[in-house]
């Protein structure tokens, strides 16, 4: 029994182990986790469903509306958000011709401004946005920190 | 519509601060806590480094250690961001919004330790980094499990009555904060709060003290 | 409203069950070998495999807004990886440029042009694609052009990318019905940042220009 113990403190003590343990108790909450919930069961009244209409040239992104118009987003709060939907329905005038010539425009979608996932990226959730741009700018800038102080020796 | 549905965890709420999706609220248990955290800003803001005293044996000489300009400024503006990061992280009202913050103030803490240029507490640092690393899993596992299991990220339904969270979420959720905030274990490991910059030192206890605080408050109001 | 298409919305109940499990079972073994790699540059590469498991149970929810938090779990593991990556060097003391640099013609003719193209096609497909589009050519300019003087410049456009981004979030939140000048100008943020960030890369191989070309 004390050698159990001692080991185990041995182990504890060293720091370099200290990622070991820890992933050994990710680990151990995982199984016992899953043993004590299982299945778990997946709610149906999600935010922001996905629909597919397979017939639209926006596929898979198209939620319906006009651009300059409103459409129906399943959002959180809706009445902090007055103007929900308009940028679902936006489409640049580029866009605006690709998904009228072609039936490609679901595949570029994604990188033109006004979409569905622009909507959550920088309206309803735009906080989560700015607190990850702002992850990014700090490890850049420690990056560089450590980059600059070791090139100036 | 935006009240807390049990008041006896923190208090009535105070003030609520919509942002879209997003609503960030005072109840007094937080509002403490972003005093604290605001406290510690000021202080890292206004405060000027220490300097490490050597003293030469066999005589009355000694002489403090320079820091570099540059290493104050970069620490100074991670014990600031920091700051910020753990004042928003204190009173979010959005689980994936909490999350986010506790990886920022991890990625901050490692910035802060990292400057050092000292074997030793690099090597805490990259020690601390890789931990931090892995610990974004079980944070943002929690928060995706809690969103598929429960259909909302927003604490205000979140600690409704009506919905339970799974418990491997609540697990997950607080050995993820535990990940992030282990910085202090390295820390004091590595002698850094006698190493050059101390004031900034203390951003690292305080931010990983008062993530901790509020993640065991979301735990018991789930 | 909803009805007038052919919509086709997916039950995920029983797939999700399933698929959770297999995902807690990949992430167990993906811890299970950081818990026992010895090596620093091993365990700094296993990270990664865990960041990708990070993805895969957000995806596992499989609505429009599990499509949106993806970005900024994405964006927390390269941040956290770039930043850990520079430690490992100063840690390790690791001080020459690595000698046998690839070097052919193309790198000498080509930069300019490619870059051209590239930054062009990037601007035509904006937000956050173009970004990387165009700093793939720009990072490839500055890789084949050592130049790190321009480091300072970069730095500052990134910087002035994240202030365009908190101006959108402020117009969306204070002036929601300016909405159309917050996704422009979010749009832009985002590729300005994008665009940076990549060419800093292009700057901060080998010794910064002295010994290349």
């Amino acid at each position: 029994m004390t050698g159990i113990i001692r080991r185990i403190s041995r182990i504890l003590q060293n720091h370099n182990n200290l990622v070991g343990v820890y992933a050994f108790v990710v680990i151990a909450i995982i199984i016992v986790g899953l043993l004590l919930q299982s299945p778990l069961t997946y709610d149906q009244d999600q935010l922001y469903p996905k629909s597919i209409d397979k017939n639209s040239s926006l596929d898979p992104y198209d939620r319906g509306g006009v651009p300059f118009g409103q459409t129906n987003v399943v959002s959180q709060y809706p009445e902090n958000e007055p103007y929900l939907g308009y940028v679902t329905a936006y489409l640049t005038p580029v866009s605006l011709w690709i998904s009228e010539t072609t039936r490609f425009m679901g595949t570029t979608i994604v990188s033109h401004p006004g979409g569905i996932i622009d909507e959550i990226l920088y309206n309803t959730r735009g906080l989560d946005t700015i607190i990850e741009t702002a992850i990014l700018f700090v490890a850049f800038t420690m990056a560089m920190f450590l980059f600059t102080r070791r090139r100036e020796e | 519509m935006y009240n807390l549905p049990s008041p006896q965890i923190e208090g009535e709420i105070l003030a609520y601060i919509p942002f879209g999706d997003i609503v960030y609220y005072f109840s007094p248990y937080t509002l403490v806590l972003f005093i604290f955290a605001l406290t510690f800003t000021a202080l890292a803001i206004l405060s000027r480094p220490e300097k490490q005293v050597d003293i030469a044996f066999g005589g009355d000489a000694y002489y403090t250690k320079e820091i570099p300009e540059k290493q104050m400024r970069f620490q100074r503006f991670m014990a600031i961001s920091c700051g910020l990061a753990t004042m928003a992280g204190v009173t979010t009202g959005d689980i994936f919004n909490f999350t986010l913050l506790t990886a920022m103030v991890g990625i901050c803490n490692i910035g802060i330790v990292a400057s050092v240029k000292n074997k030793h507490v690099l090597d805490n640092a990259y020690e601390y980094g890789i931990l931090a690393m892995i610990g974004t899993l079980p944070l943002f596992g929690a928060a995706a499990i809690i969103l598929a299991t429960t259909g909302t990220l927003s604490l205000w339904e979140i600690f409704t009555p009506a919905v339970s969270v799974p418990v491997i979420a609540k697990a997950l959720l607080v050995i993820g904060v535990i990940g992030e905030g282990m910085a202090p274990v390295y820390v004091a490991k590595a002698e850094i709060t006698r190493a050059p910059g101390a004031p900034y030192v203390l951003m690292i206890h305080v931010s990983s003290l008062l993530m901790f605080l509020r993640v065991v408050e979301i735990i018991i109001s789930m | 409203m909803m009805m007038l298409f052919d919509m086709i919305v997916y039950d995920l109940s029983a797939e999700y069950e399933a698929a959770l499990i297999i995902t807690l079972l990949c992430i167990i073994i993906s811890f299970w070998a950081v818990m026992r790699e010895r090596e620093d540059l091993h365990r700094l590469i296993l990270t990664e495999l865990v960041e990708i498991m990070c993805l895969v149970i957000i995806a596992l929810v499989a609505t429009d807004l599990a499509e949106a938090l993806i970005l900024p779990g994405l964006v927390v593991g390269i941040a956290e990886f770039l930043a850990l990556s520079e430690l490992y060097i100063e840690k390790e003391g690791l001080r020459k440029a690595p000698e046998n640099v690839l070097h052919i013609e193309v790198m000498d003719s080509a930069p300019g042009i490619i870059a051209v193209i590239f930054v062009i096609y990037g601007i035509i497909l904006s937000g956050f694609t173009g970004g990387a589009v165009a700093g793939l050519g720009l990072l490839f300019y500055f890789m084949c052009r050592g130049s790190s003087e321009k480091r300072e410049i970069i730095e500052t456009v990134s910087g002035y990318a994240w202030a365009c981004w908190v101006v959108a979030f402020i117009v969306f939140m204070a002036v929601p019905q300016y909405w159309f000048f917050g996704v422009i100008i979010a749009g832009a943020g985002i590729f300005a940042k994008v665009v940076a960030k990549m060419s800093l890369i292009g700057t901060m191989n080998g010794d910064g220009g002295e010994g290349d070309v």
